[in-house]
C-alpha cells in the first residue's frame, strides 16, 4: 500500500510539474497565424504582419533579405515616400517575405524578425535592421548582434534568446523561401503588387515613381 | 598619345568596336548595379550615396573601349603576341564582376548554384564592390599607358608602316 502511495505520488508530482511548465510559456511565445492568409496568389501567411490598413484595397508583397545591399537603398529611399502617400493614406498596405539567400547570417536574421513579432515588435525589428545593415556576413546580424539589438528595442530577452537560440521560426523563413521561388521571385528586393484583381512585378530597388505609376492605376 | 588614338580609331572598324564596347558595358553596367531599370517602365535613378559607384561604371566602360581596341589593333595590324590583351580583358572582366553578383538575378543563380562557395564569392564581389572596380580601373589605366607605349615603339620601328 505504501509503495502504490509512492508511485501514486511520484505520477501526481510528474502531471503537475508537467502541466505548470506548459502553463508557464508566455502567451507572447504562442504563434497566432492566419494559416490562410493569402494577397492574390501569394500565401503571405507565414509572412510579415500586414504594415498599414488590412483592408487597404491594394497590397504590397516585398520579398527581401535583410543583408541586400539593394533592399537597404529601396528602404532608405522608396520606402518612405511610399508609407506616407500610400500606407499611411490607407490605400495600400504592405507585406514582408523573407528571400533570405545571401549569406549565413541571412536566415537568421528573419528568424529574429519573427521572435521579435511574438513581442509584438515585427516592424520595429525589421526596422532596426535595415539601419543597421553592413556588409554580407561581416557579423552585423550574427546571433549575438540580433540578441543585441532585441535588447535595444527593450524586448523580454529570456523570450527573445529563446526563441532565437532554439531555431523556432527557421521552417517559417524556408517556407517564406519557397514561397518567393514558387512566385518566380529570384533576385531581391521584388515587389509584387496585388489589387484590383491585377499582379504587378517590380524587380530591383527601383524609385518611388514606377511605384507611384502603378500603385495609381489601381487604387 | 593622342597619335596612337588616332592611329587605331582613324579606322572606322575599331571606332565602332569601341562603341559597341562602350555603349554594351554601360548599358550592361548600369542595369545590373540598379542605375537603369527597363520593367516594368525604362527609368534611370542614381539614389544619394551611390554616386561614386556610377562613375566608376562609365570609367570602367569607356576605359575597357579604349583599351581592347587598341590591343586589337596591335594584334591584328602588327601581328603582335596576345599577351598584353590580357591585362584589357582583365580590368574588363573584374570591374564587371563586381557590379554584376549582388542580390540581383546572377548573384541568386550563382548562391543556388554554387551553395556556400557561392555565396561566399558573391559576399565578397559585393563587399568590395567599390575597391574592386577601383583596382580594375587601375588595370585599365596601366594596360592603356603599356599599349600606347607600345604601339609608338612598334610602329616607329616598323618600316611598313
Amino acid at each position: 500500500m505504501n509503495k502504490l502511495g509512492i508511485i501514486m505520488g511520484v505520477i501526481v508530482i510528474v502531471i503537475i510539474a508537467g502541466v505548470a511548465a506548459s502553463l508557464s510559456v508566455s502567451p507572447s511565445e504562442t504563434v497566432n497565424l492566419d494559416m490562410g492568409r493569402t494577397h492574390g496568389t501569394i500565401s503571405t501567411a507565414m509572412g510579415s504582419p500586414i504594415l498599414g490598413d488590412p483592408l487597404a484595397p491594394i497590397t504590397i508583397v516585398e520579398f527581401g533579405d535583410y543583408q541586400c545591399e539593394m533592399c537597404y537603398r529601396w528602404f532608405h529611399t522608396s520606402k518612405p515616400q511610399i508609407v506616407e502617400n500610400y500606407i499611411e493614406t490607407g490605400k495600400a498596405n504592405l507585406v514582408f517575405i523573407d528571400l533570405a539567400f545571401l549569406g549565413r547570417d541571412s536566415s537568421k536574421a528573419a528568424q529574429a524578425t519573427y521572435c521579435a513579432e511574438d513581442q509584438e515588435q515585427y516592424w520595429a525589428f525589421h526596422d532596426m535592421l535595415y539601419n543597421s545593415q553592413e556588409h554580407v556576413d561581416n557579423g552585423w546580424a550574427n546571433s549575438e548582434r540580433l540578441k543585441a539589438f532585441a535588447f535595444s528595442l527593450e524586448l523580454d530577452m529570456e523570450l527573445f534568446d529563446s526563441c532565437l537560440d532554439s531555431g523556432k521560426y527557421s521552417k517559417r523563413v524556408d517556407y517564406n523561401i519557397q514561397q518567393a521561388k514558387k512566385h518566380d521571385v529570384n533576385s531581391t528586393p521584388t515587389f509584387i503588387v496585388v489589387g484590383n484583381n491585377q499582379e504587378k512585378q517590380i524587380s530591383g530597388a527601383q524609385p518611388f515613381s514606377v511605384f507611384k505609376q502603378i500603385l495609381d492605376t489601381m487604387v | 598619345m593622342t597619335s596612337a588614338i588616332n592611329l587605331v580609331f582613324s579606322n572606322s572598324k575599331y571606332l565602332l568596336l569601341s562603341t559597341v564596347i562602350f555603349s554594351s558595358m554601360l548599358v550592361g553596367l548600369l542595369i545590373l548595379s540598379e542605375y537603369v531599370f527597363i520593367n516594368p517602365y525604362v527609368v534611370s535613378h542614381i539614389p544619394s550615396g551611390t554616386e561614386f559607384g556610377f562613375v566608376l561604371i562609365v570609367v570602367i566602360s569607356a576605359l575597357s573601349a579604349l583599351v581592347l581596341p587598341m590591343n586589337i589593333f596591335r594584334i591584328n595590324t602588327l601581328k603582335k603576341s596576345k599577351q598584353k590583351m590580357g591585362g584589357g580583358v582583365f580590368g574588363s572582366v573584374v570591374g564587371a564582376a563586381a557590379g554584376a553578383c549582388s542580390c540581383g538575378q546572377i548573384g541568386f543563380a550563382v548562391i543556388s548554384t554554387f551553395g556556400s562557395v557561392g555565396a561566399t564569392v558573391t559576399a565578397f564581389l559585393t563587399n568590395y564592390e567599390i575597391p574592386i572596380r577601383m583596382i580594375a580601373v587601375g588595370i585599365l589605366a596601366v594596360t592603356y599607358f603599356t599599349t600606347v607605349k607600345s604601339l609608338k615603339t612598334e610602329c616607329a620601328f616598323d618600316p611598313d608602316l
